[in-house]
């Protein structure tokens, strides 16, 4: 009797205890990479406030999980998603953030991913960039001098590269996400005709009066992934994200394709490389090669969240206080879209500011705009082109089929 | 008690204690078929509050325009075929081994018993990092040509490895399968066969087969209704790839489902598949059934 009452006395202390603290904010992200960063965030923000974030960290399976939390009731008070077409996927479930005070301190552009008809919908995370990373010593010490800005400089560094019997490129292949950013960095200028216009192309995409078999620069596309895949080894089709990392890392290959999300695997698995960005060749155009430069990942608050200002109330730390000004550049080391923020101590970071200071093209992550679904479908389409499963024409129509059919589906 | 009343006790007493099964299978199995049939004639992405009738338009396109769906079909029979031959000739093969007086005769069945014990997701990584890294550092050591292939990259190569991770992993229940069959065998009508004159070839074909044709029906039922279903092992090996060159049917589902958010779609499709594996495997028992042999 006394046992249990000693048992029950703890108990409702606890309770109390528990009571008596903030209140508690659940949080579904991915980039499973972050997770340290993500904690130490949380950790400090109990600290500052009180208020707890209950994180959970996926990847694979990241829009399985959020779909059925979304469907069952059991939103999260905060999750994350890509900008642009998930504007259209998620808008019965994001809230408007347009009115809330610390919209006013992020970088304008990164919210046009964000923004739908004035209103912003979505908490811009972080700003990335990606391209060809190149080991710098591996160039130095192979004599390449001047970096390659056309295909076929590309080309010629390539042959230079084996010729010393170094590998080229470590593909990526073996990755569906990899061809998409990779490919469409090809096409990231547009055809003539649209201008750089990128709402109308891909309005005209989803209408169907704008087929892939007719957009004449996807040659480009398909010469470029012939030439990393020549350029890649003697197994183009098992190459990983993982493989990627630790080949450019150790100076096994030269070349990667890649984002300065990549730099933390990089610089962890050998602390001293040296890496920079090459520009994406369009052709053999040099003025038009650049690299994509955007801020895709994106946080949202959910409308009917339970704990809805406490998340908002979370951002506003996040955007303002002194920790979460300095996060994203010294913690995570990517790009902050925070007016004011430092620039991150990375080498890709650095790279990217220098490059756009100097006027190298910088083009927005456009095929996001694509409707939810195509990254994978038309990615998958592409590497069976790589595999060899398929013929340039047979992998165009397959890219507008596949195309037409979720296209079809998502309206 | 009149009979009438004891039939009724009777039947009172079966639904009773049956109740719970029943149950539990309607809940699980049968109510959420019964939803993915009604909402295979509906159009719905996974997040819009209301899906939408369609009526047939999902089971139209399913046939006549999804080049995806037949790639995955051809793929997924030819795999099948391949998976329930090669399956259950190995299982028979080594069950008469194993059913010889060996030494170590144990230890070896539980050997070829373990990969069924662990997951296809677990071995399906497992096999993906020893065909990519274990084969590449393999070739370096040894210069053996066959490792320097690229197994999971080649479309070809890919097929054969899908199928013979598969076939590892599952040969050890139907060894089981097996060797309880032949244990069924009453040993004086194989030895009268042996006192006939009959050699071995003609003792396993003319008295031991047809005697385990039994356990033979049962295991391909079950091997052929698994690989017609296969999802886990091609998942974590190559995720359908290269491209679609090793997507089967339930994959093929799942990416309709979650990857192009089409559930309506994805559950037409799943419906085909159940009625696919429904005719192949009542068509698969008959034929099974007519040779089965009582001893």
């Amino acid at each position: 009797m006394k046992r249990s009452l000693l048992a029950l006395a703890i108990f409702a202390i606890a309770l109390g205890g528990a009571a008596a603290q903030g209140k508690t904010v659940t949080v579904l992200f991915y980039s499973p990479e972050l997770t340290q960063q993500y904690d130490d965030m949380a950790a400090e923000y109990q600290k500052e406030s009180g208020n707890k974030l209950d994180l959970t960290v996926l990847q694979a399976d990241y829009p399985t999980v959020l779909r059925a939390r979304l469907n069952s009731g059991d939103i999260p008070d905060v999750f994350m998603s890509s900008a642009y077409a998930d504007n259209d996927t998620y808008k019965d479930y994001v809230y408007d953030l347009s009115n809330e005070p610390f919209i006013k301190d992020m970088v304008p552009t990164a919210l046009t991913g964000v923004t739908v008809n004035g209103r912003v919908i979505g908490y811009p995370f972080l700003v990335q960039s990606h391209s060809f990373i190149y080991n710098k010593k591996v160039f130095r010490d192979a004599g390449i001098t001047k970096l390659p800005t056309t295909l076929k400089e590309l080309e010629a560094v390539c042959v230079q590269l084996q010729s010393k019997g170094i590998q080229p490129f470590a593909t990526g292949f073996k990755e569906w996400w990899v061809l998409p950013q990779t490919a469409w960095q090809a096409l990231a200028p547009l055809p003539a005709s649209y201008k750089g216009d990128y709402s109308t192309f891909v309005a005209d995409l989803n209408s169907g009066k704008l087929k892939f078999k007719n957009i004449k620069e996807m040659g480009q596309v398909f010469d470029l992934l012939d030439l990393i895949k020549k350029y890649g080894g003697n197994k183009p089709m098992e190459s990983d994200f993982n493989d990627q990392c630790a080949s450019l890392a150790t100076g096994k290959v030269a070349m990667i394709h890649q984002g300065n999300w990549a730099e933390d695997t990089i610089m962890k698995t050998n602390p001293n490389a040296e890496i920079g960005y090459l520009v994406g060749p369009v052709g053999n155009e040099a003025a038009k090669s650049g690299i994509m430069f955007d801020s895709n990942q994106t946080i949202r608050v959910a409308k009917d969240g339970k704990n809805r200002q406490a998340a908002l109330d979370w951002l506003n730390w996040l955007t303002t206080s002194a920790y979460g000004k300095a996060w994203i550049p010294t913690m995570i080391k990517q790009m902050s879209p925070i007016k004011g923020a430092v620039a991150p101590a990375a080498q890709l970071a650095k790279e990217t500011s220098a490059m756009i200071a100097k006027g190298v093209p910088s083009y927005s992550w456009y095929y996001q705009r694509f409707p939810s679904g195509l990254e994978q479908g038309l990615g998958i389409v592409l590497q069976g082109y790589c595999a060899g499963q398929t013929d340039r024409a047979r992998t165009l129509d397959a890219l507008d089929q596949t195309y037409a059919k979720i296209a079809k589906a998502a309206d | 008690m009149t009979v009438l009343g004891k039939r009724i006790a009777r039947g009172v007493e079966f639904a009773a204690l049956t109740l719970p099964a029943v149950a539990a299978i309607v809940v699980v199995v049968m109510v959420p078929f019964g939803m993915s049939v009604v909402n295979s004639f509906m159009k719905w992405n996974g997040l819009d509050k209301k899906p939408v009738f369609i009526g047939l338009a999902n089971y139209v396109e399913l046939f006549t325009d999804d080049p995806n769906l037949i790639a995955a079909l051809i793929f997924t029979l030819f795999f099948t075929v391949a998976m329930v031959v090669l399956t259950n000739v190995i299982a028979l093969l080594l069950a008469l081994a194993l059913n010889q007086p060996l030494r170590g005769r144990n230890l070896l069945r539980a050997a070829f018993y373990v990969p069924n014990i662990i997951s296809l997701i677990v071995i399906g990584y497992i096999w993906r990092f020893i065909f990519s890294k274990g084969f590449d550092s393999m070739y370096a050591a040894t210069g053996f040509a066959p490792l320097n292939l690229s197994w999971l990259g080649d479309p070809k190569l890919a097929f054969a490895s899908t199928v013979f991770v598969s076939v590892w992993q599952a040969v050890g229940f139907y060894l089981v399968i097996y060797i309880a069959g032949l244990q069924t065998i009453p040993y004086d009508i194989v030895e009268a066969a042996t006192l006939d004159g009959a050699g071995p070839i003609r003792r396993f074909f003319d008295v031991t087969l047809p005697l385990l044709m039994p356990s033979v029906t049962v295991a391909v039922f079950y091997s052929l209704s698994n690989a017609l279903k296969t999802f886990d092992v091609i998942f974590s090996l190559t995720y359908g790839g290269p491209g679609t060159a090793t997507t089967s049917i339930a994959l093929d589902i799942y990416k309709t489902a979650f990857s192009d958010s089409r559930f309506g779609y994805g559950m037409a499709k799943s419906v085909v598949l159940f009625l696919l594996i429904l005719v192949v495997g009542l068509l698969q028992i008959g034929f099974f059934k007519k040779r089965e042999v009582e001893s």
